[in-house]
């Protein structure tokens, strides 16, 4: 009997969690640690901040569903991971707290044969000072900010029904973040709602971000045919923002935030201040707090996590200059070199480098967008750590695992412009693979048949299928392993 | 110097005609099912 024990129960967590007891021998167990009781279909989080869905749209209980499905459910923050077990201890396992109600505070701790990090990021609102919800911007990272994003907006709203002029500055709250698509989305349902309200003229709406420019989505941009032309995400990006009207600042570097004010730094260097009546501004993201032991009780940390706290596993860490970047830098098992019965899959995996060409300012302050590997990747790889670690147990450690390089791998990405059956809008995009492959398609590094973007009523409807399908797959509902990741 | 707003104000400006092929339903329809194509494309090659 083996026993697989998830820290995470997001998209990749809960998608590991579900394929491995699908695909484990009945004898085995699946134990799931997750400090939320609730599951989030984060990507319409965007439509909770602009008050056209409910929380309990986009969130449900995991509890039933585990129940359900025969795995075990530790409602706890998991806080250090002993890999070669502990001091009298020959086992491995992981220490957690409890957040469960009924045992809050409580310590345990929990054995297991193989382990898959999903612990997804740590909101790092603390690294730009006044930003987040006990600052004095918004956010749509759950949906219980992204309720107060939409009564805040409504506030705004209501002003400008009285004549009130309003800025409202949608983006990136550092200049390491990642998920700019999902700030842009924000932006471009922000404005559809304040045009669908009446009051286009008196809003001023402003996109701040990190990107070096518009379209570049934290994957340096994409090169994709339209109507017998190469174009580009950048002029595709910026031609939409004509077309709404919305005003952007990129390369920036949001250095405080404070009450109606936002200031920030840009590439070339120059300090400015941008006042706001709402702003919703995205944290940037950092490894949960996890620390790792040896047999000893020696803090290994440092071996198993990067400085940034993301999980290291089978990738090049050498830091190596960007001419030196390959795809082959990628991991492809996502397992810990030294312990292969780890695996660290999602956001939580420490990526080698990231995507788009990194820059700094003049004074040194690192801008540039981090790799996201969020929604299909992170299901994706979900999917694969649960069948290596079917394969292992079924074949030993020498099991021959599958291997999913994001260098390797697809995305679709449906990014919201607006929502409502008939005037709805949205970007559809595709893009193969997210890390360019330059040896294998030199000039873009992706493939031109297989990246395409398109803008469009019909790009709504199918956010709203996705929404509902992957809820669905989610709820492990008859069929759910034949929607793919 | 952020030339962004520059950028955006010489980008192309999509048509009446576009801007209404964008909403029309039975357009809108045709391209629901040629994005799912192109999406399911993917999908298979990331499954395979």
């Amino acid at each position: 009997m083996a026993r697989v024990v998830v820290l995470g129960g997001g998209i990749a967590g809960h998608t590991a969690a579900l394929h491995l007891t699908r695909m484990l021998k009945r004898s085995d167990e699946v134990v799931v640690v997750t400090p939320n009781s609730n599951w989030n279909w984060i990507p319409s989080n965007i439509w909770v901040g602009v008050g056209k869905m409910k929380t309990d749209q986009v969130t449900f209980k995991l509890g039933p569903i585990y129940k359900r499905k025969g795995i075990a459910y530790e409602q706890a923050l998991a806080t250090a991971i002993h890999p070669e077990g502990g001091p009298g201890r020959p086992g491995p396992y992981v220490e957690v707290t409890y957040t469960d109600p009924t045992r809050a505070g409580e310590h345990g701790e929990l054995e297991y044969d193989y382990l898959v990090n999903a612990t997804g990021p740590k909101l790092n609102f603390g690294a730009t000072p006044g930003l987040g919800p006990d600052g004095h911007s918004y956010s749509v990272c759950t949906s219980g900010h992204a309720v107060d994003a939409a009564a805040a907006l409504q506030g705004s709203i209501a002003r400008m029904k009285t004549g009130e002029g309003q800025v409202l500055v949608v983006g990136m709250g550092h200049g390491t973040c990642t998920c700019e698509g999902a700030a842009l989305e924000y932006a471009f349902n922000v404005e559809h709602e304040v045009r669908q309200a009446g009051v286009r003229e008196l809003a001023d709406i402003v996109y701040l971000t990190n990107e070096y420019e518009l379209g570049d989505f934290g994957v340096g941009g994409l090169t994709f045919t339209q109507q017998g032309f190469q174009t580009t995400s950048k002029l595709w990006t910026e031609s939409l923002f004509r077309e709404r009207g919305i005003r952007a600042v990129t390369g920036a570097h949001v250095t405080s935030v404070e009450k109606g004010v936002v200031h920030y730094e840009q590439l070339d260097g120059s300090h400015s201040s941008l006042a706001f009546d709402f702003a919703m501004l995205l944290p940037p993201f950092r490894g949960v707090d996890l620390q790792a032991f040896d047999s000893d009780g020696e803090d290994i940390s440092a071996e198993l996590f990067a400085p940034n706290g993301f999980m290291k596993v089978d990738a090049d860490y050498s830091g190596k200059p960007f001419e030196e970047w390959r795809a082959e830098d990628w991991p492809s098992t996502y397992q810990v070199p030294r312990f292969p019965n780890i695996f660290a899959v999602g956001i939580a995996f420490a990526p080698p480098h990231p995507i788009s060409r990194p820059r700094k300012s003049p004074s040194g302050t690192v801008i540039a967008p981090s790799p996201p590997r969020t929604g299909m990747p992170s299901g994706i790889m979900g999917k694969l750590a649960a069948t290596s670690i079917t394969e292992m147990t079924k074949h030993g450690a020498s099991a021959k695992v599958p291997s999913g390089s994001m260098a390797d791998m697809a995305a679709a990405c449906v990014a919201s412009a607006g929502s409502g059956l008939r005037h709805g809008s949205a970007a559809s995009m595709t893009m193969y693979p997210v890390v360019p492959d330059l040896a294998k398609y030199p000039g873009t590094g992706r493939s031109l048949d297989d990246t395409f973007g398109e803008i469009g009523l019909a790009g709504h409807w199918i956010k709203l299928l996705l929404h509902y399908m992957f809820i669905y797959k989610a709820k492990a509902r008859p069929g759910w392993h034949l929607i793919p990741e | 110097m952020d030339n962004t707003d520059a950028n955006i104000a010489s980008a192309p400006l999509p048509t009446a005609n576009t801007l209404r092929a964008r909403k029309n339903l039975i357009i809108q329809f045709g391209r629901f099912l040629a994005i799912n194509t192109k999406m399911l494309k993917i999908i298979r090659k990331e499954h395979r």
